[in-house]
């Protein structure tokens, strides 16, 4: 019979385990989704069942692959035989995965011929024809890093699949792809099932796991939460863990109450108009921000959003146009919040020194440090930590306290919560939008998930198509 | 790209010329009386030389200097590559140079080739096998041999091979086995970086995320080592080689003399001391062109292989 | 800089070698210059620990004096070629436009001539001065420098950390000590080490051939060269020198040495 089955599948370290016992079943045509969010054990899994792990940790447990039979981590070294011809894995980073001195045709047609072992005029036309299959004719001569993150992807994908293997395992596909790209990559595994091919992903989005259906199982800090078919665990789930998981997923959120927006306009800009070398972006010709407004900004990556929160700030000049700032005339009233806080903070320094520099420089009590560090629920003793300790999200939340320590009238938030998990993403955008409100402060939102902007602002602006 | 990286070699070996064409000026401005008794007793000899031979000599080198547009008229010479005669031996210097040329780029051609048999397999080796027992030998190996400065060490090698085992002529020239000490002696102080090099740029490659794939879609070990593995290491073993070039010519000129083999580098060191400008001039132009030309090929090379440079 | 045992070794030679060339003229009033003809290659014995020379000079002074000409010349070459080489990477780095592309352009022409041939001719127009042999090798050196602090900082200078340290109002040496400094300090330390060797080198290269330093100066290159001849009737003479050469050298190398992973 074909397919997968693992049978009481850990992954320990000589002091932990972070996996407890895991039963899964991979059918052809049925889809596998491992749902969690970072730690929470899913990838570990995945790799364990690969013979991928680090060689710091260990798996055990019965792999039954095609009927044949592999206990590990004794067998991990026959696993390995299947690679390629059986078992293949797409890449998290397809630029990381892909040769960058190679053409991508190359790259495609290798599996075909040092894998199946066909000759070298027979991979090459067979690798032409997956590329077009994919809508990638034109980029077959190409080198890894000349593709955009979805063609790179999906380049990767036809690679992964020349070999010949049935049994394709997807480590956060659609990782750091707008949602365009998402519902692209979504929409091609599920052809791959259609096809009669055996999948497992794993990811933290909730929404391509709606796309791609089949079974769930959703994964906490390494335990099984719930497992089921997608349909009851996604719209009925039984656990309170999955419940609020599902909660996280903008497209899920209450829509905000409509806060009060002072009348006093903050920054205004007219008639901007912004180059990148020769291209002239999309960016919003004139915009009027209030006091305690949140205005959301979307568009596709590289559309130019983080450039035009710098012309509101002052740091870039337009080609044309003009920013007025009526609130306050002093620049730093005027902040912003960067998508990785993670070099933001001076490394060698903790954060309390780096938080005091802040206080001396402008001579703001302390008091006022410690009160917004409650109302972020932020606990004191991270304070005497260094940059690279904390956590994405904690990072984050700093970022934003040194910055509303300044009490500033305007707030630049540029794709603050892209790279966060979804429950910390939730509350940090609570975070952003309360305190403004609080401070009547006014905040440009921007991100690529629209859902989100929808849910957390009180208008949103969309990017024009590029000229 | 590949013309701007021409236009700027091409800029690079103009300059060379203008640098060794103004610092040989300054030279002959320096101490024309001593100089031009130091040509004409290496011409006639210590202890044959008197005030009208020197007188002579003085007369020879003034003759060039003409009034005005001296130092351009010197420049202009050196770019139609003029050098005139030898002050010490009277010939054509450019007779000299090309016989000279050949020695030294034969030297440096043999030690290349022995620096390349023996870093390559070597460190291709230790960065596969990271921190297996040849990667630990070779990696004090290198510390030690690195400390060892190639004129000490080729002293070492005479001393060693050629007096007390007699195994190698240690000077002379035009048979095969000559060339060995001498190469020898350069190949082995190039090894000892060039092996950690190759082993931390093999290192690399195999600890990239896209050589790690290969082995998941199903690539045997050879066949990822040679299509994915030796592509993307000779980029940055290839930049290496091309700035080890300076050292290279740097140490013909050491290696050229202390094993008399009759190079460029060792013309221009006698040279020095004879105060013999057109020689110094020429040795040390053709030196500093031979430079500009070898770093040209190893941008052409590495144009070539790495297309990230290129087409990016 | 962590003080691994390979790191310790390293620089307990170095002092060891320092206090031997900077430390020894207190101790013994020896001339390494003085000539006792008839004491010409005498073996060690109690009286004098390393012997006498071909000439009739006693090795004990004159090594010591070799190491010192070698140290200072190296060190100074080292902290003008650093000085030079940082400050314009810092100004290059943080200002780019036309002013990086100018001293680029300096760096980039300071090396068209390989290094060596340089200080050649620059010793040839005033032989037997330690001035010229410091101009050409700092010539050299700098450029490395400019290059090694250019490169380190410039991705940091566009990152957002200083854009970020920039709006909340932090001075520009706030900004140069809490991002770029930490960042420049460790790369810093094995440069200079690294220079400090090549220096040593480049002297003791130009002392073999004769043409950085003339005899009677003692420098160890010079003093190889010298001592070649009687390589066979008093090897311990040859050895001298080139031993401490190489312990100089490994010392430099045993602190630059990385903890493998």
């Amino acid at each position: 019979m074909k397919g997968l089955h693992a049978i009481g599948i850990t992954v320990t370290t000589s002091s932990a385990t972070l996996v407890e016992p895991v039963n899964l079943t991979l059918l052809p045509g049925q889809p596998l989704t491992l749902l969690g969010e970072t730690g929470s054990g899913k990838s570990l899994l995945a790799q364990a069942m690969m013979g991928i792990l680090p060689d710091d940790l260990q798996a055990s447990g019965t792999l039954i692959i095609n009927t044949r039979r592999f206990t590990l981590p004794q067998d991990v070294a026959l696993l390995r035989e299947l690679w390629g011809r059986t078992l293949a894995s797409l890449p998290q980073e397809p630029w990381l995965s892909l040769d960058p001195t190679m053409p991508i045709k190359q790259q495609v047609a290798e599996g075909y011929r040092f894998v199946r072992g066909q000759g070298k005029a027979a991979s090459a036309i067979a690798a032409s024809n997956d590329l077009q299959q994919l809508g990638l004719e034109d980029a077959a001569p190409r080198f890894p890093w000349q593709l955009s993150g979805g063609m790179a992807q999906r380049a990767a994908f036809a690679a992964a699949r020349a070999g010949g293997a049935e049994i394709l395992i997807a480590d956060e596909p659609t990782k750091g792809l707008d949602v365009a790209r998402r519902d692209e990559v979504a929409s091609l595994l599920r052809r791959e099932v259609a096809d009669g091919g055996t999948l497992l992903t794993i990811t933290h989005d909730i929404a391509l796991a709606r796309q791609l259906g089949g079974e769930v199982i959703v994964m906490h800090k390494g335990k099984v939460i719930e497992q089921g078919r997608a349909e009851q665990v996604l719209h009925t789930p039984q656990q309170e863990y999955t419940r609020e998981l599902l909660a996280a997923d903008p497209a899920a959120w209450s829509t905000r109450q409509q806060t009060l927006v002072g009348s006093k306009p903050v920054v205004s800009a007219e008639g901007i108009r912004l180059q990148r070398g020769a291209k002239t972006l999309g960016v919003p010709q004139n915009i009027i921000l209030h006091a305690g407004e949140v205005v959301g900004l979307h568009g596709a990556s590289g559309s130019g959003k983080s450039s035009f929160g710098d012309v509101l700030l002052g740091l870039l000049t337009p080609q044309q146009g003009q920013v007025t700032r009526h609130a306050a005339v002093d620049a730093l009233k005027y902040q912003k919040i960067y998508q990785d806080p993670s070099a933001l903070f001076p490394p060698a320094r903790t954060l309390a020194q780096s938080l005091n520099d802040v206080l001396r420089r402008h001579r703001i009590a302390s008091a006022r440090r410690d009160a917004l560090m409650e109302q972020l629920a932020l606990a004191p003793e991270l304070l005497t930590r260094r940059p690279d300790s904390l956590s994405g999200g904690e990072l984050q939340r700093f970022s934003l306290l040194r910055v509303m320590l300044l009490e500033p009238v305007f707030l630049f938030a540029d794709e603050p919560t892209s790279r966060l998990d979804p429950l910390v993403q939730q509350q940090t955008i609570q975070l952003i939008t309360s305190l403004a409100c609080e401070q009547q402060c006014a905040v440009l939102l921007v991100s690529h998930d629209r859902d989100l902007l929808e849910k957390s602002t009180h208008r949103v602006i969309a990017m024009q198509a590029v000229a | 790209m590949m013309i701007k990286l021409l236009g700027w070699r091409l800029a690079q070996a103009v300059f060379v010329v203008l640098a060794v064409g103004l610092l040989t000026w300054f030279l002959v401005q320096a101490l024309p009386g001593d100089m031009a008794w130091r040509i004409a007793s290496g011409r006639y000899g210590y202890d044959r030389v008197d005030a009208s031979a020197v007188a002579r000599v003085q007369q020879e080198l003034s003759g060039s200097l003409q009034q005005g547009s001296a130092l351009l008229h010197w420049l202009y010479d050196l770019l139609q590559f003029n050098f005139g005669r030898s002050l010490v031996s009277g010939e054509p210097v450019m007779d000299e140079l090309r016989w000279q040329l050949s020695q030294t780029l034969a030297l440096a051609g043999t030690s290349l080739l022995l620096t390349i048999l023996l870093t390559l397999p070597l460190g291709i080796w230790a960065g596969c096998h990271a921190n297996g027992k040849l990667d630990r030998a070779l990696f004090w190996l290198s510390a030690l041999l690195k400390s060892v400065p190639h004129f000490a060490l080729g002293m070492l090698l005479i001393v060693l091979l050629a007096l007390q085992l007699d195994w190698l002529p240690s000077a002379g020239h035009g048979e095969l086995r000559h060339f060995l000490l001498p190469s020898l002696t350069l190949a082995l102080s190039l090894t000892a970086v060039g092996v950690r090099v190759v082993r931390e740029a093999t290192y690399q490659v195999v600890t990239s995320g896209y050589y790690r794939w290969g082995a998941q879609k199903g690539l045997a070990p050879a066949t990822r080592l040679r299509r994915h593995g030796v592509r993307n290491l000779a980029s940055p073993v290839l930049t290496w080689f091309g700035m080890q070039f300076v050292w290279l010519v740097e140490g013909v000129v050491v290696v050229e003399t202390l094993f008399a083999w009759p190079g460029m580098g060792h013309a221009l060191v006698h040279a020095i001391f004879a105060r013999d400008v057109p020689v110094i001039q020429a040795s040390a132009m053709a030196l500093g062109l031979l430079f500009v030309l070898l770093n040209m090929l190893v941008d052409a090379g590495c144009y070539l292989l790495d297309p990230r440079g290129a087409r990016a | 800089m962590s003080l691994s045992i390979s790191r310790l070794m390293g620089l307990l030679m170095l002092c060891l070698l320092l206090g031997f060339a900077f430390l020894l003229p207190l101790i013994d009033r020896g001339d390494p210059l003085e000539q006792d003809l008839l004491r010409i290659l005498h073996a060690p014995s109690s009286g004098s620990l390393l012997g006498f020379d071909h000439l009739g000079r006693d090795m004990l002074p004159r090594l010591s004096a070799a190491l010192r000409l070698s140290l200072g010349l190296a060190a100074l070459c080292v902290m003008s070629a650093m000085m030079a080489g940082v400050v314009t990477g810092v100004f290059s780095a943080v200002y780019g436009g036309w002013l990086d592309r100018l001293i680029s352009l300096l760096g980039d022409m300071c090396l068209a001539l390989p290094g060596l041939l340089l200080v050649l001719l620059l010793a040839a127009i005033a032989p037997d001065s330690p001035g010229m042999l410091w101009l050409g090798i700092s010539l050299v050196l700098w450029v490395e420098f400019f290059r090694v602090t250019r490169a380190t900082l410039r991705p940091i200078v566009h990152a957002p950390g200083m854009q970020a340290s920039r709006l909340l109002g932090f001075s520009a040496f706030y900004r140069f000590r809490r991002h770029l400094w930490p960042a420049l300090a460790p790369i810093l330390m094995t440069l200079i080490l690294f220079s400090f060797s090549s220096a040593i080198m480049a002297v003791s290269a130009l002392g073999f051939i004769s043409v950085g330093v003339r005899p009677p100066t003692p420098e160890l290159g010079l003093m190889m060269t010298e001592l070649l001849p009687f390589a066979w009737e008093a090897p311990w003479l040859l050895l001298q020198p080139v031993t401490a050469l190489f312990l100089l050298l490994i010392s430099l190398n045993l602190l630059m040495h990385k903890e493998r992973k």
